[in-house]
C-alpha cells in the first residue's frame, strides 16, 4: 500500500514508443507480477556516464573538449528541468574529462557542478568539502571517479528521500544524453565496432528513460524532451540485436560469477548517423 | 472534499517518504561499505519498502568486459536481502540464496545483456522492511 501511493508504473524494456499513465495500478500487471514492487520509484537503471566514458577511451577516440557542455552555461539555464539535465550532462562531462585525465577541466566541472548542485538544494552531495577531497586527488583517476559516483549517489538519495524524482530522473537523462553525444560525436565511432555495439545497447536504457519521464506528472514532463527522446527511440528500434544463454561459471571463494552469454548488435551508419543528428538536436535544446 | 482527500494523499505520501528516509538511510549507510574502493558507484540508489512476499526488480544493462558489485541489504544485519539476476529469457544467472544470502557478489561480464534483478526478504528473517540495493563496477 505504501508504495503504491509513491511509485509510478514504468514500461519494460521492450516497450514501443508509447505514452506511459502513471497509474498505481500498473504496480501489479498480472497475478504473477502482484508481488512486484519498485526500487526507489523505477524498476531500472541507467548506464553510468563513467562506462561510456571508458568505452570511449577503449575505442582510442580522440579526447575533444570542445564536445562538452560548457561550464559557462550555468547562469543561462534556470528552469528546474533544464537545470536538472544540465547537472547530469556536467556528471557525464567530468568523467570524460577525468578519464582523458585533463584534471584542471574535471575541476572547472566539478567547481560548477556544485553550483547548478547548490541551485538545485543538492549542497549535501556536492558540497566545498567534495572540491576539496577532489582537488588533493587530482593525479588519481580512480579516486575522481569514486568521489562523482558516491556524490551523484548521495544526490540521488536526497531526491528520492524527498520526493523529488524530476530532478532524479531528469539528471539520469542529461548524463545518458551526454554520454551518448560524447560517443558519437566522432564520426570514427562508427569505425569501431565495439563502440558501435555499445551504442546500439542503449536502447533498453532510452526506452527506460522515456517511460521514466512519462510517468512523472504532467506538470513535471519537460514535453519537448520527451518527444525528441520518442524520435530516438524509433530509430533505436530499427537496430538488431541476438542474444545467446550461456550458463554462467560461479567462483564461490571469489564471491564472482562469471556471465558467458553472448550478445550480438547490428547499427548500420545511416542509423548511427541518424542517432548522432538527433542526440546534437535534442542536446542544443537543453543547452539553447 | 477533493482538497480534503488530496491532502490526506500528500500526507501519507510524505509521511511514507519520512518513513522510507528514516529506515532506509542506515541499511544504506551499512551497504556502501560493501561498494569498497575498487568499485565505482554507479551514482544511483535503488530502495524499496517490502512487505511479506513482496518482489522489488528492476532492470539494467550490464555491459562486457566490466565487473559489476551487487549489495543488497536490509534490516540491521546483513543475510536479510536475498536477490536474484535473470537474463531476458528468463534463466537464473545468480542467486545469493545459494550462497548463505552473501549480501554483495560480482558478475564479471563477458560480452553485454539486458537482466532483470529480483530482491525479496528472506522470509524466515524478516517479515517486513527496507530493501536497498547498490551497484558498482569496475573495469
Amino acid at each position: 500500500m505504501g508504495l503504491v501511493l509513491t511509485l509510478a508504473a514504468c514500461g519494460g524494456s521492450d516497450t514501443p514508443p508509447q505514452d506511459t499513465v502513471v497509474d498505481s495500478s500498473q504496480v501489479a500487471k498480472g497475478a504473477e507480477d502482484a508481488r512486484i514492487v519498485q526500487l526507489g520509484g523505477r524498476n531500472f537503471s541507467i548506464p553510468s556516464p563513467v562506462q561510456a566514458a571508458y568505452a570511449i577511451r577503449g575505442a582510442g577516440l580522440n579526447y575533444n573538449a570542445a564536445l562538452l557542455a560548457g561550464t559557462d552555461k550555468a547562469g543561462a539555464i534556470t528552469e528546474r528541468p533544464r537545470r536538472s539535465l544540465f547537472l547530469g550532462m556536467l556528471g557525464a562531462d567530468m568523467a570524460y574529462v577525468t578519464v582523458h585525465g585533463d584534471g584542471q577541466k574535471a575541476l572547472a566541472t566539478l567547481q560548477t557542478i556544485e553550483r547548478v548542485g547548490s541551485e538545485l538544494e543538492l549542497s549535501n552531495a556536492f558540497d566545498r568539502a567534495l572540491i576539496e577531497r577532489f582537488k588533493s586527488n587530482l593525479g588519481s583517476e580512480d579516486s575522481l571517479l569514486r568521489f562523482s559516483g558516491v556524490a551523484f549517489r548521495a544526490a540521488d538519495q536526497y531526491l528520492k528521500d524527498n520526493d523529488r524524482m524530476d530532478v532524479s530522473t531528469y539528471v539520469l537523462a542529461g548524463g545518458w544524453l551526454e554520454s551518448l553525444h560524447l560517443t558519437v560525436s566522432d564520426p570514427a565511432a562508427a569505425d569501431n565496432a565495439e563502440l558501435m555495439a555499445r551504442i546500439g545497447e542503449q536502447r533498453r536504457s532510452l526506452d527506460d528513460l522515456v517511460a521514466l519521464i512519462g510517468s512523472l506528472p504532467a506538470d513535471e514532463q519537460d514535453l519537448r524532451l520527451l518527444e525528441g527522446l520518442k524520435a530516438l527511440q524509433v530509430t533505436f528500434s530499427g537496430i538488431t540485436s541476438t542474444y545467446t544463454y550461456e550458463a554462467p561459471v560461479t567462483e564461490v571463494a571469489k564471491r564472482t560469477t562469471y556471465i558467458n552469454s553472448k550478445t550480438g548488435v547490428t547499427i548500420t551508419s545511416e542509423q548511427f548517423a541518424r542517432i548522432a543528428t538527433q542526440v546534437s538536436e535534442l542536446r542544443s535544446m537543453i543547452l539553447a | 472534499m477533493r482538497r480534503y482527500i488530496l491532502s490526506t494523499i500528500l500526507l501519507a505520501a510524505s509521511s511514507l517518504s519520512l518513513q522510507a528516509q528514516g529506515l532506509c538511510a542506515p541499511i544504506a549507510d551499512r551497504c556502501e561499505q560493501h561498494i569498497t574502493s575498487e568499485y565505482i558507484p554507479d551514482g544511483q540508489f535503488y530502495r524499496a519498502l517490502l512487505q511479506g512476499e513482496e518482489v522489488a526488480e528492476f532492470g539494467m544493462t550490464l555491459f562486457g568486459g566490466t565487473t559489476y558489485r551487487l549489495a543488497a541489504c536490509s534490516g540491521d544485519s546483513d543475510g536479510l536481502l536475498l536477490f536474484a539476476v535473470y537474463d531476458r529469457d528468463r534463466n537464473l544467472l545468480f542467486t545469493n540464496k545459494e550462497h548463505s544470502a552473501a549480501p554483495y557478489w560480482d558478475l564479471a561480464i563477458s560480452n553485454s545483456l539486458e537482466v532483470t534483478i529480483e530482491a525479496y526478504l528472506d522470509p524466515a528473517r524478516s517479515g517486513s522492511g527496507c530493501a536497498v540495493l547498490l551497484v558498482g563496477f569496475k573495469k
